[in-house]
């Protein structure tokens, strides 16, 4: 069988889902030997940044205009691609920017401006099309294995499309946010973690990012009945995922 | 000719080099760290204490330990509450094991395949093995305290929400006892490749602690007599905007450029360091005062057995009952610095009374050592300049690799 033509291609992120996918599972030897790697600059020297791929993995969130042509010349070169963690799914968290004016951000940083092409940040399908969601900061590892094994054997990967509160239920865990009070995102969050964070005794915060079809405004108006002001369920809602409409609608829904 | 390295391949975040030699001569060299901003200390004004460590894990996806530890250090000062010397016990643990972690992954992963003439660490299969023994135990170790290695989540203001059993602990240390072999293999390893000649000038700076090999907290002390308290920390850093960069220049006034990470540690706490470390070095022979930056491969590998040895004999002291205090958010401003894998990390921040943050400022390991691997660039060319342009692209690529810079961290 021809070894599936990969590329791996890094946006504005911290890298954690390239150094997730290459280094940091006990398989570095069976997926660096299942693809051919075309392309992934933290694995390899002089690859072809060109394609064309069989499957594209992008990570990290669009904040600079190249990087929005870059990956529109990627997909017309890939079969597949895959946006894989949070910021290329759905902004994670170098979409906080876009909760402030853009320009009181960078100026807070940088004297000089003038030398910085930020845009707005945006998730990759506000630019192309994209195949399959690889969700998670970092990706879980679950999902992570289900798109490799799948791309490799040529089906339809199964993802998870259900919340946090479900693997809190399969675990066993106590509710977190019904017995102690706890600010928990489970409900609107999409699963794959684990229900981590309540199995560390903490309240979940949404590093995998909105589940689709989520009802943020109920959440949000439960977060308001415990008490918590509405600056801090705007925070809730923007710490993963300020650039999507589950969690947007449940920032609009705090003044009902 | 000009010679443009358009990426730096097998290291963290975007960089390139650019240089042109006419007639024999050196005329300029830049490195330029393109990664694209995402304005950490921008958006983290007005956002609260108790998210700040979540969100500046994402700074850096191999050391979020240090993000998360160094900002929790930094606003409980600023917030006037002291932890407990468990907590901080555990905290070094958690630093510990990604230190050695970020190790790995660099000497194995990103240098290796330099030194056995390849593009990718594909085809050493005993190294990849290896790699991956000595990286699941270690790992093993950050993630059960951390609920998961990358970017974990129990670190938090005031302690850990959940520490684990007794039981746990003692699995922890078996898998690290079951890879101390590997480890000082490594360190054979690393001393046993043919490192390029450099002599470099930097400055080593490091975190100093009285009787330990500090990682959390400690003076900020110089191998040309600099020795203060992070308190004091702008009489003598400086912060500088670069026209060609994203990430910014941060230098000591009025003195040589600095080197920070293993390399510097070394030769500032040599003494310190766990007897079976020194040993290591001892065998191979490594000298305290090493002025190639290369050899901060073999620094590094010498550090790998410091954590895994330091880490078990932590693990075997740890006795934690309450793992987690309340921290009452106040107004006020603090900082800290600690040593991430690769070198001094600081965090600063002021919060208003509910615990918002209202200024931000955050320095990393790569922006210290930016000017001195710019500088250590300029000389490697200068001293090979006859080479044909590949050899010398080549060349400097490794140079940037040894210093194991993490562009997305530096420009953050």
């Amino acid at each position: 069988m021809k070894k599936p033509r990969l590329g791996f291609f890094k946006y504005s992120c911290c890298a954690g889902c390239e150094f997730q996918f290459m280094y940091f599972q006990k398989f570095i030897i069976e997926t660096l030997s299942s693809f051919d790697v075309i392309f992934a600059k933290m694995l390899k020297r002089g690859g072809n940044p060109h394609g064309p791929f069989d499957i594209a993995l992008v990570e990290g969130t669009i904040t600079e205009s190249w990087q929005a042509d870059e990956l529109k010349r990627i997909r017309e070169q890939s079969k597949q691609l895959f946006a894989i963690g949070a910021c290329a799914i759905n902004g994670g968290v170098p979409a906080i920017k876009a909760t402030m004016p853009e320009l009181e951000a960078e100026k807070k940083v940088y004297k000089d401006i003038s030398a910085i092409h930020s845009i707005r940040p945006h998730s990759l399908d506000a630019y192309v099309k994209v195949d399959g969601y690889i969700r998670g900061c970092p990706p879980g590892e679950r999902d992570l294995y289900e798109a490799l094994s799948s791309l490799l054997t040529g089906k339809k990967p199964d993802f998870l499309e259900y919340s946090v509160c479900i693997e809190c239920k399969l675990k066993g865990n106590i509710c977190v946010l019904v017995a102690y009070d706890m600010p928990c995102m489970g409900p609107v969050t999409n699963a794959g973690c684990g229900a981590l964070c309540p199995s560390m005794n903490r309240a979940c915060y949404s590093c995998f990012g909105p589940m689709k079809q989520a009802n943020g405004p109920a959440l949000a108006k439960k977060f308001k009945m415990m008490g918590l002001s509405k600056d801090d369920i705007v925070r809730k809602f923007t710490e993963f995922g300020a650039d999507t409409i589950e969690f947007r609608r449940a920032i609009e829904a705090y003044e009902d | 000719m000009k010679i443009n390295v358009d990426y730096v391949a097998r290291v963290e975040g975007e960089g390139s080099v650019k240089f042109e030699i006419k007639d024999g001569n050196l005329k300029y060299l830049k490195l330029n760290i393109w990664e694209p901003p995402r304005f950490f200390e921008g958006f983290l004004v007005g956002r609260k204490y108790d998210e700040v460590p979540d969100i500046v894990s994402r700074i850096c996806g191999i050391c979020p330990v240090s993000h998360m530890t160094t900002s929790i250090c930094a606003l409980e000062k600023a917030m006037g509450f002291t932890p407990s010397p468990e907590i901080k016990k555990i905290r070094d643990i958690m630093a510990l094991s990604q230190i050695a972690a970020s190790h790995l992954v660099h000497v194995y992963a990103l240098v290796l395949p330099d030194y056995h003439k390849v593009d990718m660490l594909i085809g050493l299969d005993e190294e990849i093995k290896r790699l991956v023994r000595l990286k699941e135990a270690i790992n093993n170790v950050t993630a059960v305290f951390g609920g998961r290695a990358l970017h974990p989540v129990s670190m938090v203001a005031g302690g850990f929400t959940k520490i684990p059993s007794k039981d746990e602990i003692g699995q922890m240390i078996k898998r690290l006892e079951g890879v101390k072999k590997d480890a000082l293999e490594t360190v054979k390893m690393a001393s046993a490749l043919r490192y390029p000649d450099l002599m470099s000038d930097a400055e080593y700076v490091a975190l100093s602690g009285k009787d330990v090999y500090a990682v959390n907290e400690g003076k900020i002390i110089s191998d040309s007599g600099i020795e203060t308290e992070v308190s004091d920390y702008y009489s003598y850093f400086q912060e500088e905007e670069v026209a060609y960069a994203n990430a910014k220049k941060t230098i000591l006034k009025g003195r040589a450029p600095v080197m920070v990470g293993a390399l510097a540690r070394l030769s500032i706490k040599f003494d310190k360091l766990h007897p079976e470390a020194k040993k290591a070095a001892d065998i191979i022979g490594f000298k305290k005062s090493v002025k190639n930056p290369f050899f901060n491969i073999i620094a590094q590998s010498i550090e790998i057995v410091h954590c895994i040895w330091r880490c078990i004999d932590l693990l075997e002291e740890v006795s934690p009952l309450d793992s987690l205090s309340p921290v009452k958010p106040r107004e006020g401003s603090g900082a800290a610095m600690t040593e991430a894998p690769r070198g001094l990390l600081y965090h600063e921040y002021k919060v208003n009374r509910l615990g918002i943050v209202e200024n931000a400022n955050i320095v990393t390991p790569t922006a210290y050592n930016f000017l001195s691997l710019e500088e250590n660039l300029k000389k490697l060319v200068n001293e090979n300049i006859d080479k044909p342009p590949e050899e010398l692209s080549l060349l400097c690529e490794m140079l940037v690799r040894a210093y194991d810079p993490c562009f997305s961290c530096s420009v953050h």
